[in-house]
């Protein structure tokens, strides 16, 4: 049996709370460890270890949610990860600037989206992006879990907002390696974790088909996106280790009935697993059925992201964006980010919770399934199931606690009141 | 024996757990004068717990300073079972309420030497003073605990092997899988449960209607143990409407009327007297002290009293148990007005036919000891 010292620093006990648990909102107690940083298996901690909470905090029947993960975010708060800036140091600062402020909207981890850019930009950046919870400090806010190299092995017919003239094609892993760095993608040329944990790529291009598997075994996630690939290809691509897609339906081939494309992967045909797939419901980039077809079609695989650009939070106006060796500028507009004097949409403005309200107005999704999409599911696609966006014990204690405010028409939408990483609570909705 | 009939589930549950905290503040538990709960599992206390929980949530009660026992334990599977007792324990009462994890003790089914785990237990419950009050379910079958039938009525904690029907009435909770049903279990004893100074059973639904008819208007007997009850100075049984359908109709509405009886005197049928009190309670003037701290009744101070009648088992106990500790009497809450049992026999002309009754009126109460004995032997 476990020591007779009642002294356990920091374990808070939040009862009369919903808990996210599967696909249904379940009245109960979760234990949290400040220590540890860790959800406690209640039951055991009484009658192993003969501990109390420290405190008990009543949530008057709010929810709690895992933290959200977030898989798509360019930047926010005026700072894009695409960035090089002349003092690399003041870089460091502006993450962790960030990372205190993105975990005020329910953001406790997420992997931070560099588009497509130069290789000198990549091998610049990256070594800030990766891994950023070793210190399991709750005042550092959200953490990152490795970088998102969305391009530049991208088709460029489909290259979005991406500047074309960065595009390439890999034949070789040294492609690769050559772009992005060596210890950036190569587990064994650094000490710990490598900073990349997910790639972006059109898998019909150059030899990426056979660099997928490559890219797997190095704990790396390979997503099909900005691409031209048929139904056939995507297949392909799939049975050789891609497990998701980026922000399906934009910037690839539409659903067609005769060649369903890359969406198609979603039928359960060819026997497949079917992979996890980004939907960006900010109401601009895609229609709301096309969004409530897209989870439909494979309700488990179903992850939302923003797609945000740095200037989400910030106010209308014009910005400038670093854009491989351009220099462009991004007009906001609301909601509505466009490329300076074009139509073409370049990433958006809005905050997960947005998403998550657009889509339980949109969808009838319960709210389970709303949040699922962006906690359990997104960490599962990370490959990081039991660590992340859950409430089971040993996983990690990011939690957000939510109220749902009804009206006579239903739910009007999820509200985040408090926000807690590591076992600690970092925000507060004071407006409430 | 005190029968409370409510009219269904919710009132009975009701009944119980406010009669639980009714006693607990009256004993006004501390820390070194701890009040001692007895537990059981099972579906029969479900209510009574989600309403201890409600009130201590309430602010109306603590269990700050109550040592509780649970009545058994599963062999053999993890103790973090979703089935295993410790965690109905856990899901139903002690995560909610402010019981220290010190003070609960609940068998350990994976213990390394099992025998030695029950001698130990037996041990911890006489070092806190014995049991104040013990809560129980019944079976099917009238087992208390898993006391099944057949169980000697001298039994005390031990290893036990579980009555088929048991078994299969339990394979529900493990996907209807028999080879999954855990077939012993620890268990407390039938003298275990005597011992307590008070023990209060909650019967509800017809399911468990035949039990409680053969454990109220029959004798009692090893085939239908929680009948043991007969035996101690201070039983209680709650039961819902549907619980008395094999009782008969007087059994049921003199039971009703004693109640309704002593309500109308001014005083409800809670156990009044010193079963046991927190030291701090004024001691009333006709106690003497007796072994430090422990109040006693020394029999024949208080008068007058009309004697209710002597219950065996302070023969059948040894003198040295918490059942057995104070010298019955039924005595109200107010110190005026002396409850006079009512008994069926006196209902009845033909009093012939209860020669053989266990309890003995008063007027018989010399000469009606040696009958009984026979019966606990």
């Amino acid at each position: 049996m476990g020591s007779t010292t009642p002294t356990h620093d920091g374990i808070t006990k939040l009862t009369n709370c919903r808990l996210l648990r599967g696909n249904a909102l379940v009245w109960g107690d979760v234990w949290v460890c400040s220590t540890t940083g860790k959800i406690l298996r209640s039951q055991a901690t009484f009658y192993d270890d003969l501990i109390l909470p420290d405190k008990t905090i009543d949530l008057g029947g709010r929810i709690v949610s895992p933290g959200f993960v977030e898989c798509q975010l360019n930047g926010a708060f005026g700072f894009n990860f695409s960035t090089v800036l002349e003092d690399m140091s003041q870089y460091r600062k502006r993450v962790s600037d960030l990372n205190k402020m993105l975990v005020q909207t329910g953001v406790t981890s997420y992997v931070p989206t560099v588009t497509s850019q130069t290789s000198e930009l990549y091998k610049k950046v990256l070594p800030f992006l990766g891994t950023s919870g070793q210190r399991r400090a709750a005042e550092d806010g959200a953490e990152s879990l490795g970088a998102h190299v969305e391009g530049p092995f991208l088709n460029p017919g489909k290259n979005g907002v991406h500047n074309v003239s960065v595009l390439r094609q890999a034949e070789s892993f040294k492609d690769l390696e050559d772009m992005y760095g060596v210890s950036n993608i190569n587990p064994d040329a650094t000490e710990g974790s490598i900073p990349i944990k997910m790639i972006t790529a059109a898998p019909e291009l150059g030899h990426m088909m056979e660099l997928i598997p490559k890219l797997r075994s190095r704990g790396i996630v390979c997503s099909i996106g900005h691409s031209e690939a048929t139904y056939e290809e995507a297949s392909v691509a799939v049975a050789a280790g891609a497990t998701m897609i980026t922000h399906l339906f934009n910037a690839m081939r539409p659903l067609h009935h005769r060649n369903p494309g890359i969406f198609g992967v979603l039928g359960i045909a060819e026997r497949l697993p079917r992979p996890f797939f980004g939907v960006i419901a900010d109401g601009i980039h895609l229609h709301p059925t096309t969004v409530k077809i897209a989870w439909n079609a494979h309700p488990d695989g179903f992850i939302l992201v923003t797609d945000a650009m740095h200037m989400a939070g910030l106010p209308d106006g014009t910005y400038p964006w670093t854009n491989g060796e351009a220099q462009q500028f991004i007009t906001k507009k609301g909601a509505v980010l466009l490329l300076e004097g074009s139509e073409t949409i370049a990433g958006s403005s809005s905050i997960l919770i947005d998403c998550v309200n657009n889509f339980l107005q949109w969808s009838g999704a319960t709210i389970p399934q709303a949040l699922k999409a962006v906690t359990s599911t997104p960490a599962a696609m990370l490959d990081l199931k039991g660590v992340k966006g859950n409430l089971e014990a040993g996983a990690d204690a990011d939690l957000v606690i939510l109220s749902d405010n009804y009206t006579e028409d239903g739910l009007a939408g999820l509200v985040v009141e408090e926000v807690w990483k590591f076992g600690i609570k970092v925000f507060e909705n004071c407006a409430a | 024996m005190r029968l409370i009939i409510r009219d269904d589930t919710e009132a009975a549950s009701f009944y119980v757990a406010n009669y639980i905290i009714e006693r607990i503040k009256h004993f006004n538990p501390t820390p070194t004068h701890p009040f001692v709960l007895g537990l059981p599992t099972g579906s029969s206390p479900l209510g009574v717990y989600r309403i201890l929980v409600e009130k201590y949530k309430a602010g109306e009660i603590s269990f700050e300073n109550v040592v509780t026992f649970n009545m058994d334990e599963y062999i053999g599977i993890p103790r973090d079972h979703p089935q295993s007792y410790h965690t109905f324990m856990w899901q139903h009462f002690f995560s909610h309420v402010n019981i220290h994890p010190r003070n609960v003790h609940i068998l350990n089914g994976n213990a390394p030497n099992l025998e030695a785990e029950c001698v130990e237990y037996e041990a911890k419950i006489k070092s806190s003073g014995g049991v104040d009050l013990f809560l129980a379910g019944i079976g099917e079958d009238g087992h208390i605990a898993f006391n099944e039938p057949g169980s000697s009525l001298a039994s005390r904690t031990r290893v036990k092997t579980l009555a088929y029907d048991t078994v299969l009435a339990n394979s529900r909770f493990f996907n209807n899988d028999l080879d999954q049903v855990p077939k012993m279990a620890l268990t407390v004893g039938v003298q275990t449960v005597l011992e307590a100074r008070e023990v209060v059973v909650i019967v509800l639904g017809a399911r468990k209607s035949l039990a409680l008819q053969k454990c109220i208007e029959q004798g009692v007997n090893h085939m239908w143990t929680l009948s043991s009850l007969q035996l101690h100075p201070h039983p209680m049984i709650v039961c819902d409407e549907d619980a008395t359908l094999e009782l008969q109709v007087k059994t049921v509405k003199y039971f009703k009327s004693i109640e309704l009886v002593a309500r109308a005197q001014g005083f409800e049928q809670i156990l009044p007297s010193k079963v046991r009190t927190g030291p701090s309670k004024p001691v009333p003037v006709q106690t003497i002290l007796v072994n430090g701290d422990h109040e006693r009744y020394v029999n024949g101070i208080e008068s007058p009293t009309i004697l209710a009648p002597q219950p065996t088992t302070s023969r059948l106990l040894s003198a040295a148990t918490p059942a057995a500790e104070y010298p019955i009497r039924s005595r109200s809450v107010s110190p005026d007005i002396e409850l006079v049992p009512d008994r069926m026999a006196s209902r009845i002309t033909d009093s012939a036919v209860f020669r053989g009754r266990l309890t003995p009126g008063p007027e018989a109460q010399t000469n009606g000891f040696a009958r009984v004995n026979i019966v606990g032997a």
